[in-house]
């Protein structure tokens, strides 16, 4: 990273709008059109198997049609996620032959639609990602393998890939940083969910201390702690009368809302190439209650990040109450007012995103 | 997750033997065949038999058998799959309770040696039946 402050281009994924695409009011090309129309933009990012039908099979016409779309509308096509499907088969998980032929699949996907970055998740091992580089070098695809909630920066999986990138030396290996990892709180439009699914705010205000409790130890050291969390989650909705509530408390308890601390991020800044602007809703103020969004961008300019974040909202798995459209536009103004608060800007405009998506990539090409 | 979708309205049809309903995905991405681990249905509190329960998807007809090694066909998330099965239905005007659990593997979370995550969703919507002719 230079030493300059960054300008990170704004931006959305499709996973935002979950419900409406899957619900039919959207298809595809409606949704990039009205992504592109009502400003979410200008970076755009996909998951594969979620988007584009018959994946990660994309045939040259299809692959024209899309970019010659996103042309039109003036988006700039940030990342594919693509996803390591390692259980396919019932029987038994994919030899790393498979492995890593299915992800070639998905990493020449991404080059025809033309994303410069793959999105890949952590069940692919520092080896995996290893035997990786020369095929995402060759299709000129950088992978930025995401951190997820619930691991985080400083998690030794992670720091063991970090170790590994340093010793590989390729510049097409890089992270992904998932805001979900560094939470402040347990998000309160899910509490209002549990609400409207019959828990008593005495029920809620023990789930709200649990995770605050949490919060004060830190992020789980390992696996073994992170099952020990959610098994009190599960535990405490059965003490009270909910043992129905238990797993839901403990996927989302543990698994959406990491308790790291922001500067944990530092551990593998020089290597996030992408970022998902994970969050959960707006509240009255206009503010996420939740997600330091303020703190990360203060962090991510004055480290001099200039990639992408796509806004990455996940309350539409509980907020069915509000649509997604809004609270996506006051996420995004929250990013752009804290990036002038920090002394720089959001990039909105489409050509300057594309250059400076170029250079971010490229500046790390040089490194 | 979006098991409220799971079961599309008004889709209950019978052919007097055998009931069939259309299912959503709930589930924000596609999945392939091997994925879906099992199924049940019931209208009005009756459950179809296990070994006659079929899975359509993309116009192909399977048994949750044949499904098991199925990677070739994907379930789409905008797309309905069938679900059929014995139940005898009557398309009499009624409104009738139809409950479908579905069990889904998450082939990119593995959670263990071996093991991958599966996720149990159900639904109940209540409808009334259409008739159509046997095949």
């Amino acid at each position: 990273m230079s030493g300059g402050l960054g300008t990170p281009i704004q931006g959305v994924t499709l996973y935002s709008f979950t419900r409406a695409f899957h619900g039919r009011q959207y298809d595809l090309e409606g949704l990039i059109r009205k992504v592109a129309t009502e400003g979410y933009g200008p970076g755009l990012e996909i998951i594969g198997f979620s988007s584009f039908r018959g994946f990660p099979e994309i045939d040259d016409r299809f692959a024209g049609w899309f970019r010659d779309l996103v042309d039109e509308v003036g988006l700039v096509t940030t990342s594919l996620a693509v996803n390591a499907d390692i259980g396919i088969h019932r029987d038994r998980l994919l030899t790393q032959d498979e492995l890593i032929e299915y992800m070639r699949r998905q990493i020449d996907a991404a080059a025809k639609l033309g994303f410069p970055i793959a999105r890949v998740q952590i069940s692919l091992t520092p080896d995996s990602m290893e035997q990786l580089a020369p095929i995402a070098e060759r299709y000129g695809v950088t992978l930025a393998l995401e951190v997820h909630a619930d691991q985080y920066a400083s998690h030794p999986r992670i720091l063991a890939l970090r170790d590994r990138y340093e010793q590989v030396g390729s510049p097409f290996l890089g992270f992904t940083m998932d805001w979900g990892a560094t939470v402040t709180g347990f998000a309160p439009s899910l509490l209002e969910a549990y609400r409207r699914r019959g828990a008593t705010d005495e029920l809620l205000a023990k789930v709200v201390d649990l995770w605050n409790g949490f919060y004060e130890q830190g992020p789980p050291a390992d696996q073994a702690e992170h099952g020990q969390r959610f098994g009190a989650f599960i535990g405490l909705a059965a003490q009270n009368g909910r043992p129905d509530l238990g797993i839901d408390f403990g996927i989302n308890g543990t698994g959406l809302f990491g308790p790291a601390r922001v500067d944990d991020w530092l551990e593998i800044m020089p290597w996030i190439r992408h970022v998902h602007g994970k969050f959960f809703g707006i509240d009255e103020r206009g503010e996420e209650p939740s997600v330091p969004v303020r703190d990360l961008i203060s962090l991510l300019v004055e480290q001099g990040y200039s990639g992408a974040v796509s806004s990455e909202y996940e309350g539409w798995h509980w907020n069915h109450w509000q649509s997604p459209f809004e609270i996506i536009a006051a996420e995004q103004a929250v990013q752009r007012s804290a990036a002038e608060a920090s002394g720089s800007r959001m990039i909105t405009d489409a050509a300057e995103a594309r250059r400076i998506l170029d250079t971010h990539l490229g500046k790390a090409v040089q490194a | 997750m979006i098991s409220d979708r799971m079961i599309e309205a008004g889709t209950l049809t019978t052919d007097g033997a055998r009931a069939a309903v259309e299912v959503r995905l709930p589930w924000y991405r596609a999945l392939p065949g091997s994925c879906i681990a099992g199924a049940a249905l019931a209208v009005d509190g009756l459950r179809a038999p296990a070994e006659s329960l079929r899975w359509t998807m993309n116009d192909r007809t399977f048994t949750f058998d044949e499904l098991v090694d199925e990677t070739g066909e994907w379930w789409f998330p905008t797309d309905s799959a069938v679900l059929s099965g014995e139940i005898a239905v009557t398309a009499d005007g009624a409104e009738h309770e139809v409950r479908v659990d579905l069990t889904l593997y998450i082939p990119y979370i593995v959670i263990g040696e071996n093991e991958v995550l599966h996720i149990e969703e159900h639904d109940t919507k209540t409808m009334t039946a259409r008739e159509v002719v046997a095949a």
